[in-house]
């Protein structure tokens, strides 16, 4: 291989609890297609994110065609020939498709200090041809279409390709997941009419898309690069495996702890429909059983979770909680009825960080330590002390602000409050997200501990592996439906490849 | 470095109301006499009971706009109602107070309207119902009714006015509230992380509306004793209140961005305006200058108290 013109050498990136990216190198030839793929939490995001000047390396190098470069910010990185397309957009929508495609980028439109509509509106149906996309450059993007506004997003990242002198590198994060088939086939068109002038870096869950449109893989996994195979020679099976590496073991999750589930069903929902989120979803959770989702971004597990926690409202369905109907408004509904939610985004949703671990834990079951209007501090505290040593919490006193703990313990402060709160259900959403190892191992032991009191939990893992390891049974999600459903005992779990089969 | 400059944030005010004293006492001694402190205390308390309702309203990062025309509303509907009704026009008037925090809350939470809209528009309601109150003219309230019924909140008790005890007797009750409560707690949880306590299953829009009508209630409460002091009611009475009151809770030390607060910081910032207007006045500024002064101090103490760097987007 030449130099190659967009190229990574040895970089590492942590965050608090996590090492995101691990020594990963990483290389792209002039006109190459290249494609990135690994589980959800593999570093995939990270990594681009490191390209696009969103995030900093902690150590290693980034070489534009062989010089090393600094890239502090996406706007360096759009300056250094490297454009992205985002998997959650970054069109605003109150502008119109024009101004989106040269936002930050208008001087080359000005005249006599003011931006020229029609030279400006000219150019971009110059882009929008090259997508064949036949709108208005003057319409606003929240008129548009999802799947129009993405290829908005793509003749954005494409028009550096004739603004810039030289070649460029376009990152493609998840590009097709909202995308029909012809509009993909379109993008891997002019993806490769595109080839003698830029290149790519292509992110997809689709792992045939990838091997179609890709010349070179490279598989990561636990932030490392595992493997770099031609695509020509790879197949959607050993993608798979080489995703999911390493064999489970058994006691990592306390395997040997898992209780059947009774027969005593706690939460039933029947035709559970939330319009461009999820249709049809129907299951039962039992006491005491751990019933694990799995699905990429997007299949619709997030949303339904948070369906069932109140936080939002299904469009149709029913849902029972111990034999009687519910329908939840607002969280606090839900949580009246028995059901909370440990949520992804711990320190939004899951903490008030300026408040004491004590604080925190009563949140949920405030009313209980109120006598004549006052709260009763030192039974907080008394329940609070309880809780610190059973769930062994590291913290210095019940009184310390729980954002200065580590996350592991953040999250163990989460699941006491929901315990405190006695829920019947609890949903874990990524519950082990940016902890690390001895805290994972900690909240799966605290998991077994809930169940085996006859809590029933729904887990959203954030890894495939953790979700196979945890359950007792695994409702697999595409698009918004349930493709499988498997049972997972102690000693006869499913392989995570019989899985990602119904997934991807 | 940190916890020092924590406890500076904290004392800060306080120190910034020991030197203005200070100053002022100096310009003139007479300042420092018992008499004169309390005068000035008391002069003081009317502002202070209009902020304090206020003070948990942007401790939950929201903001009422409203009080102002309010306290005046409910001036006049005392003013006019106190001859029929008798001693039942206070609740009366504080009622009006109850009604528009109410309403404001609502609006703002149900409607999901942001509060300086939703406040901003039932202040233009309320100011229009004082009118109406009022039929637009200022009243008078004849003196031996003011004795009758006004005496609380106008007389002395141990040698002390009584519109300072008719403060400190809220600023002890809405500390407690604040402290010891569960809706002082989700109060200061709104405001330091909104979606935690949401997800924490706690109906927040109930302690919001309820955050709201208690700052309408305060308002009310200010314009009663406004009213007695001035021993009429009128439409345009609280005029010029507004920005003195808010300036009032962020002196204090209240985070404008919520989380961070108590009514005990209102007070001291409340003492802090009031000095600096008396320092005015001593230095022979204009009362109709003084204003401008008080946009300074906003600013100026917003700038301090607020970790700006934390703050991606300023809206």
């Amino acid at each position: 291989m030449s130099v190659p013109v967009l190229e990574i050498r040895g970089v590492s990136k942590s965050f608090p609890g996590v090492k995101a990216l691990d020594d990963v190198s990483f290389a792209i030839a002039r006109g190459e297609v290249v494609g990135l793929i690994g589980e959800n939490g593999a570093g995939k995001s990270t990594l681009l994110k490191i390209l696009n000047g969103v995030y900093q390396p902690d150590s290693g190098e980034i070489l534009v065609d062989g010089r090393s470069v600094s890239v502090a910010s996406p706007r360096q990185a759009f300056d250094s020939g490297i454009a992205m397309v985002f998997q959650e957009q970054s069109i605003l929508p109150t502008l119109t498709v024009a101004e989106n495609i040269f936002l930050g980028r208008e001087e080359e439109f000005i005249r006599f200090g003011l931006i020229s509509r029609s030279r400006m509106h000219a150019a971009a149906a110059e882009e929008l041809r090259k997508v064949h996309l036949d709108i208005d450059p003057g319409m606003r993007c929240a008129d548009l279409a999802f799947a129009a506004r993405q290829m908005v997003e793509i003749a954005k990242a494409l028009s550096l390709n004739s603004r810039i002198k030289g070649h460029v590198t376009i990152l493609l994060d998840e590009p097709t997941s909202v995308l029909e088939q012809k509009e993909v086939d379109l993008l891997f068109r002019i993806i490769r009419d595109l080839r003698d002038r830029a290149s790519f870096v292509f992110i997809s869950h689709r792992l045939e898309e990838v091997l179609d449109i890709s010349d070179r893989v490279y598989v990561m996994r636990d932030g490392k690069v595992v493997k770099e195979l031609s695509a020509r020679s790879a197949s959607v099976k050993d993608l798979h495996q080489l995703m999911v590496g390493r064999q489970l073991h058994h006691e990592y999750y306390r395997e040997a702890r898992q209780v059947p589930p009774s027969p005593a069903v706690v939460l039933a929902a029947e035709g559970l429909s939330r319009h461009g989120a999820f249709h049809d979803v129907s299951f039962d959770l039992h006491e005491g059983e751990v019933l694990g989702i799995a699905g990429v971004v997007g299949s619709g597990r997030e949303d339904l979770a948070r369906c069932l926690a109140g936080h939002r409202r299904p469009d149709s369905g029913t849902l029972h909680i111990a034999g009687a109907a519910v329908r939840f408004a607002a969280p606090h509904e839900a949580a009246g009825a028995g059901v909370g939610l440990v949520p992804a985004e711990r320190k939004v949703e899951g903490l008030v960080a300026p408040f004491s671990v004590a604080e925190n834990m009563t949140l949920a079951a405030l009313p209980r330590f109120v006598s004549h209007g006052a709260i009763r501090f030192a039974a907080e505290l008394g329940v609070a002390r309880d809780w610190i040593e059973r769930l062994k919490i590291k913290t210095p006193s019940p009184d310390t602000m729980v954002g200065s703990l580590s996350g592991g313990n953040q999250q163990k402060v989460v699941l006491a409050k929901w315990r405190i709160a006695g829920v019947r259900v609890l949903i874990l959403d990524h519950p082990t997200r940016g902890i690390d190892v001895g805290a994972k191992e900690d909240v799966y032991d605290l998991i077994r501990d809930m169940t085996a009191e006859g809590l029933a939990v729904i887990l959203l893992g954030d890894t495939l592996e953790e979700v196979i390891g945890l359950s007792s049974r695994i409702l697999v999600m595409r698009d918004g439906a349930i493709t499988a459903r498997l049972d997972a005992p102690p000693g006869g779990k499913p392989r995570q490849v019989d899985i990602l089969r119904h997934m991807v | 470095m940190r916890a020092m400059r924590q406890r500076l944030d904290t004392w800060l005010p306080l120190i910034v109301l020991g030197v203005l004293v200070l100053a002022v006492g100096l310009y003139d001694r007479t300042f420092f006499s018992l008499g004169n402190v309390l005068e000035v205390t008391a002069d003081t308390m009317t502002l202070f009971l209009m902020a304090s309702g206020v003070t948990l309203v942007i401790m939950m990062g929201g903001i009422d706009l409203s009080v102002q025309a309010v306290a005046s509303m409910t001036s006049c509907i005392l003013a006019v109602y106190l001859p029929e009704l008798g001693f039942f026009a206070i609740p009366f008037a504080v009622l009006g107070g109850i009604v528009a925090g109410f309403v404001g809350g609502y609006v703002s939470t149900r409607l999901r309207i942001p509060s300086f809209i939703a406040t901003l528009a039932v202040s233009g309601a309320v100011l229009s119902a004082g009118y109406w109150f009022s039929e637009t003219r200022s009243i008078n309230i004849p003196g031996e009714l003011s004795q009758k019924y006004l005496s609380w909140a106008v007389g002395n008790f141990l040698g002390v006015p009584n519109e300072i005890w008719v403060g400190a007797f809220f600023l002890v009750l809405l500390s407690l509230v604040l402290g010891l409560t569960p809706f002082g707690r989700v109060v200061r949880g709104i405001g330091a992380q909104e979606r935690a306590v949401i997800a924490s299953g706690i109906d927040v829009d109930r302690v919001k509306i309820a955050a709201y009508t208690l700052s309408g209630t305060m308002a009310g409460i200010a314009g009663v004793v406004m009213a007695a002091r001035l021993g009429s009611g009128s439409p345009t009475l609280a005029n010029e209140f507004l920005l003195p009151a808010i300036a009032s809770i962020v002196v204090g030390g209240t985070a404008i961005t919520g989380g961070v607060g108590s009514v005990w910081r209102t007070f001291v910032g409340a003492l802090i305006v009031q000095v600096v207007r008396i320092g005015m006045t001593f230095m022979g500024v204009s009362v109709f200058a003084q204003q401008i002064v008080f946009g300074v101090i906003l600013v100026a103490a917003v700038a301090v108290t607020m970790d700006r760097n934390k703050v991606l987007v300023i809206k």
